[in-house]
């Protein structure tokens, strides 16, 4: 069911599940008002501490493990488009993303216990084909270059402080490192508990359910905790801490190889300012 | 149940934009109309006619732009819009707001909104604008400067600093001008709306009838409704008056909170400031009241928020005929006890 943004912008629907279109690496239910341009702007800084990390790197902020400028826009006011470039973190680097996201169902209309919304992407590495076969980005093929990601996000806002998500994704890269899977299928789980109106502590995970992607494999569950501000000028702004480096799904869900435990954690933060067109 | 209404305003829309017509005695609903009242004595008391010779111009096209700032001529693609951060109703009511079109009382006007389930706005009612013979008035100088100046004594003059202005958006076309204007004379005053006694009545019948007591029939008629609308801004109160919050009316407060703040901020509307009814929200808005902040309803009622030609919306000023001093205290009062 697809519901028009007419409808979904009536009364009784909830307002503000989240503060932002994206919780820390998970998208959230939200969309763009109609007619909004969000610029935006997202960092995450190198290991807070471990091997990379600590007072050589001074904890990671001279390191930019990821980099995302993007711009998304609110076609209406159910439906979100985005294009943004990432540096990448993973082997495949130069990364442009462009997303589509549908809100289909609204908390509170008719009834409906939660809101869902549907994010399809895609991503396209732009680095330069490597001359040394075995590399992933050797790009035997120019589909090589393209990675999809497909989350289906469901939220519920529990009285005016608390909210919770649950999703499910499907990431599919073309090319992958030998012995690795294509496909993988994550689970995750998002919260927000709303402190003051401007302020907010959130947090999210995913987890890959792929038996490959173990502890012992190297692979660890992807975590984020943060704080969001919110301004009444359209400025968000959130600082957070999360073991992935990349910023972009088809980045950070397959190469989530950072250990908490020791110490592969980083800063990030997010500055998003709207627009209006 | 809205997709009908919808249709049935379009439809509406369309057979009084296409049946309208300037010299139109009385309106759809037998009113007779002041302007045309006036005109059978024999005095002409505004002479701001839409020019309707123009290609393109209409009263739809111009509620098309007062409602939802598009236009479009026949044969042409839609204009650019005309804003992108206002349309006129986001500050102008498009019905009677004023109990007594003689004086400009915010208290009145509140619940005289209310009863007609429309919102308390910061600028006047388009209703009966094109009556009026003065514009921006009072210390509207203040804010616009000599941009005030031609547009004080011509009514096309005003819309186009509103539109600009105010709405922060492009000069309208003059087709677009005069389709507005059209428009506004769909909303212009009826003998219905002045206060009028069975004695005045009866001069007034007489005079219209062609039987005399013109005089006493022009000066009874221009006596009942404001050729202006006063504005005048002022400080915020002081806070040392009200900290206390000893003489605010929650109740009233309420009122004005879901009638007139409500109208931008309630799921972002017009502002990227949302309010709405939850303790966050209160308690935010009572931590900033006493402090020089733009979060604070005192200084932001009053002062309104600045404003960057073309590049942003902001709040405007509330002059005091718009909301007064006891209203905001009313506000204070609500705030405080629902924050509690």
């Amino acid at each position: 069911m697809c519901l028009s943004g007419a409808a979904l912008a009536q009364d009784g629907a909830v307002y503000g599940t989240f503060g932002d279109r994206r919780i820390i690496n998970t998208q959230s239910i939200e969309t763009l008002p109609a007619r909004k341009l969000d610029f935006r702007i997202a960092h995450r800084f190198g290991d807070l501490a471990g091997d990379a990390g600590g007072w050589p790197t001074f904890y990671g902020l001279e390191n930019a493990a990821d980099v995302l400028i993007g711009f998304e826009y609110g076609v209406t006011d159910n439906l979100t488009i985005g294009l943004g470039r990432t540096k990448g973190a993973g082997p495949l680097k130069q990364l442009i993303n462009i997303f589509v996201k549908q809100k289909v169902l609204a908390q509170g209309y008719n009834n409906m216990p939660v809101s869902l919304a549907v994010v399809g992407m895609t991503s396209a590495s732009t680095m330069q084909k490597s001359e040394t076969e075995g590399v992933l980005h050797f790009f035997d093929s120019p589909l090589h270059r393209w990675n999809y990601h497909l989350g289906v996000h469901a939220a519920r806002k529990f009285g005016e402080r608390y909210s919770a998500q649950v999703s499910t994704t499907w990431t599919y890269r073309n090319i992958v490192p030998a012995n690795d899977e294509n496909t993988i299928i994550s689970l995750g789980l998002a919260g927000r508990a709303q402190l003051t109106k401007a302020i907010g502590i959130i947090l999210d995970t995913s987890y890959p359910m792929s038996s490959l992607r173990t502890r012992d494999n190297g692979f660890y569950p992807v975590l984020g905790l943060g704080v969001e501000f919110t301004t009444g000028g359209g400025h968000s702004f959130q600082m957070n801490f999360t073991n992935v480096e990349g910023l972009s799904e088809t980045d950070y869900i397959p190469y989530s190889q950072s250990n908490i435990g020791e110490g592969e954690f980083r800063l990030g933060f997010t500055i998003s300012r709207l627009f209006s067109l | 149940m809205s997709r009908i209404s919808l249709i049935i305003t379009c439809i509406v829309a369309l057979i009084v934009g296409l049946s309208f017509d300037v010299e139109q005695v009385y309106d759809d609903n037998g009113d007779m109309r002041l302007y045309k009242a006036l005109a059978t004595i024999g005095y002409r008391s505004v002479d701001h006619l839409p020019d309707l010779s123009i290609d393109g111009v209409s009263a739809i096209v111009g509620e098309d732009i007062v409602k939802y700032g598009v236009s479009k001529r026949e044969g042409e693609q839609n204009s650019k819009r005309q804003s992108k951060h206002f349309v006129c109703t986001s500050c102008h009511n498009l019905e009677r707001e004023d109990p007594d079109l003689s004086v400009s009382d915010p208290e009145a006007r509140l619940a005289f909104t209310l009863e007609k389930g429309i919102p308390l706005l910061p600028a006047t009612t388009l209703y009966g604008a094109v009556n009026r013979t003065s514009f921006y008035n009072g210390d509207y100088e203040k804010k616009y400067g000599d941009l005030v100046k031609p547009a004080r004594d011509d009514i096309r003059e005003a819309i186009q600093l509103c539109a600009v202005e105010c709405a922060q958006g492009r000069k309208l076309h003059d087709w677009e001008v005069e389709s507005v204007l059209a428009y506004l004379w769909t909303i212009d005053l009826k003998l219905n709306d002045l206060i009028l006694t069975d004695s005045e009545k009866r001069t007034v019948s007489t005079a219209v009838s062609g039987k005399g007591m013109e005089i006493d029939a022009i000066q009874i008629l221009e006596s009942k409704y404001l050729k202006y609308s006063p504005a005048h801004f002022v400080e915020p109160m002081s806070r040392g008056l009200n900290k206390f919050n000893i003489l605010g009316d929650a109740e009233n407060g309420r009122k004005v909170y879901e009638t007139s703040c409500f109208h931008c901020h309630y799921r972002n509307q017009y502002s990227y400031f949302n309010l709405d009814n939850s303790k966050l929200t209160f308690s935010f808005l009572e931590r900033k009241a006493d402090k020089y902040s733009r979060y604070s309803i005192y200084e932001v009622i009053r002062n309104g928020t600045f404003s960057k030609h073309g590049k942003a919306s902001y709040m405007p000023r509330f002059p005091k005929e718009k909301m007064s001093d006891q209203q905001i205290e009313d506000l204070r009062a609500y705030i405080s006890l629902m924050s509690e």
